[in-house]
């Protein structure tokens, strides 16, 4: 029998492996950023390791750091602390960090592939859940915990029970794919398997739908890998792939037999099984706009807030979480999605802050402004897509419609920064999570994507962005 | 293993509302634990005792890799979580660091187990007593290899055969 395209990748990095037990799985990439390592560097200290592989090791400052003014002192004494800390393990453990202040700078899943620090075949770990972001490039990448981020650090491998596969179809062609875009169809995944449906799984994304898409399109569906409870999100790299890393500033020199070597053996073969499959069918796929408090509770844009009844289909629990989730997003079941005001707007994050997505979202502004009343806020996901985007003039699209044009980081996808919602805020926001307080205490998000999301900031409500013209 | 439950009838504990993310620069576990629950439950910080257990359904722990989540769990005074499943991120976390048992049970100890219920949970035989109600549960027992790590104490001090 075959193997699938995780179990080549897991094959080639098992360091020891018995029957019944974990496996120690080699680490090719380790991820780096302020929040989730200082107890690790702590515990190497306290234990006197040192890095095993410095080299493989790369760190930058994302989640806490404020998207103002670079030159200003960052006020918050407990994130400076964090950024201070992050500054003086990389120099204590000599590892290479891309600062505050460095042209590289920005969340860690954004700056790894645009780096040319992802690579196809390798394995990537990150004491972050979107790790998941990096299968695109058909790297088997996954989140950890501080405990395993000191295990890598000395160790460079990791104990790994075997996942179980789990192939995702996506089959047909988007009708309109400028206003139905690859978030609109992982969040239609999540809708339909629910946020525990690829729990204990590698997800091989493959089909029609997921080859026509951009390699920052295919970033931000396995990115959401993890909304659905599975531990990675996979793609079979090819000729997009390829060209993506090809010339980045870390691409190994013998990228082109890479390459070759690539096209030959990162593919799923037509033999293998899966362990559990699932094939959506996107033709007819609408916007989809998040109403309640986890990314499973999802709907069309044509579509109106569910009733606890129908969104539960029998199942009691399901039920109670649905009569919880529209008490804290204050909606009334049956109000159309179109009719649901929004306070603020939220176009960034690891799901949707690449290039691409800002040109896309851009293309909604026409010469309009934010509607009265809604602060809207654009926030690359590096400062080189910043860079790119502002030698494109894009920032003045934004600007002039009175958006704000901001610097690098997490900011308002999870609240730990400057950039948060205040209590009972609305936000069209284009991260991974709806979660209750996610974004601020008491703050209520709508996941969507960059399209709708900047639709949304003009006009104050949601809007069925294929009645649009997006050329 | 004996403590009261603190019981959450809900799916989908995310780590947002277990730990939410403004706390995440806090390096004292101690002041981490004074907002464990707080997205969910404001009051959970007065009422946990140690020794004390959470009970709740599907998918408990999902979201975030951060590791602040069984932390600010175990330094509330938190000893184990009973749960339907486990998202896998939170369980691995939990079981590294030694810092609270997570419990898989069944819908009949989740829908019979109340709030403030004494139990006693022994893992040698996978039962759970409920001391209160005079009952007893199945748990389901843990992997050969979690049981090791368990008994160790933890990833660095489990060593592999």
């Amino acid at each position: 029998m075959g193997k699938t395209l995780f179990e080549k990748i897991w094959d080639a990095h098992v360091v020891v492996e018995k029957e019944n037990n974990p496996s120690l799985i080699y680490i090719d990439r380790h991820l780096v950023h302020e929040v989730t390592s200082p107890q690790a560097f702590d515990g190497l200290r306290m234990n006197n390791r040192h890095v095993r592989r410095p080299d493989l090791t790369i760190a930058t400052m994302d989640h806490n750091v404020p998207t103002n003014d670079r030159s200003l002192p960052i006020l918050d004494q407990t994130s400076a602390i964090q950024i201070q800390t992050l500054e003086k393990n990389c120099k204590d453990f000599g590892i290479k960090l891309f600062d505050i202040n460095s042209p590289n700078q920005g969340i860690v899943h954004v700056i790894g592939p645009q780096l040319g620090i992802t690579l196809p075949g390798s394995t990537i770990v990150c004491g972050d859940s979107h790790t998941s972001t990096h299968g695109a490039f058909g790297a088997l990448a996954f989140g950890i915990g501080t405990s395993d981020v000191e295990h890598v650090l000395a160790s460079q491998t990791i104990w790994l029970e075997k996942p179980k596969s789990f192939q995702i179809r996506v089959e047909g062609k988007r009708k309109n794919p400028q206003a139905v875009t690859a978030k609109d169809i992982v969040l239609s995944i999540i809708k339909k398997i629910g946020t525990s449906g690829g729990t204990g799984t590698v997800v091989e994304y493959s089909g029609e739908g997921i080859t026509d898409l951009s390699m920052e399109q295919r970033m931000t569906v396995c990115n959401m890998s993890i909304e659905a409870g599975a531990r990675a999100g996979l793609i079979s790299p090819d000729d997009k792939t390829f060209d993506y890393l090809r010339n980045r500033q870390y691409t190994p020199k013998n990228y082109e037999s890479l390459v070759q070597n690539w096209k030959e053996n990162l593919k799923t073969d037509p033999d293998a099984e899966f362990d559990k499959t699932f094939t959506l069918h996107i033709d007819g796929i609408a916007p989809q706009v998040s109403w309640g408090t986890n990314p499973g509770m999802t709907c069309d844009i044509s579509e109106v807030v569910p009733t606890p009844e129908d969104y539960s289909k029998g199942d009691h629990n399901q039920k109670k979480a649905a009569e919880k989730a529209l008490e804290y997003m204050d909606l009334k079941p049956g109000t159309p999605i179109t009719e649901i005001k929004i306070d603020r707007v939220f176009i960034g994050s690891c799901t949707n802050a690449r290039l691409e997505d800002l040109i896309e979202a851009s293309k909604a502004i026409k010469g309009r402004k934010v509607a009265k009343n809604v602060r809207a806020m654009v926030v690359p996901g590096s400062q080189m897509v910043k860079k790119q985007a502002e030698e494109m003039g894009i920032d003045k699209i934004f600007t002039d419609a009175n958006f704000e044009w901001r610097e690098a980081g997490c900011s308002m996808c999870l609240g730990m920064n400057p950039d948060i919602l205040s209590p009972g805020e609305r936000c069209a926001s284009t991260s991974n999570r709806n979660f209750e307080g996610r974004q601020g205490t008491g703050g209520r998000t709508h996941l969507v994507s960059p399209v709708m999301a900047a639709t949304a900031a003009l006009e104050g409500h949601f809007v069925d962005v294929r009645k649009l013209d997006l050329n | 293993m004996k403590g009261n439950v603190i019981k959450y009838q809900r799916d989908n504990i995310d780590t947002d509302v277990i730990i939410p993310g403004q706390y995440l620069k806090i390096h004292d576990y101690a002041e981490l634990a004074t907002h464990a629950m707080e997205g969910l439950d404001p009051n959970f910080h007065s009422k946990v005792k140690e020794g004390d257990f959470i009970l709740s359904g599907k998918n408990f722990g999902c979201g975030s890799s951060r590791e602040h989540a069984p932390i600010a769990l175990s330094h509330s005074g938190i000893k184990a979580v009973l749960a339907l499943s486990f998202a896998r991120i939170f369980y691995r976390n939990a079981v590294d660091g030694a810092f609270l048992l997570p419990i898989e049970i069944d819908e009949n100890a989740y829908q019979n187990i109340s709030e403030g219920d004494e139990i006693d949970i022994d893992i040698s035989s996978n039962e759970i007593k409920n001391i209160t109600k005079n009952q007893t549960y199945q748990m389901k027992p843990f992997s050969e290899i979690i049981g090791k790590i368990i008994e160790a104490g933890g990833l660095f001090k489990y060593k592999p055969d």
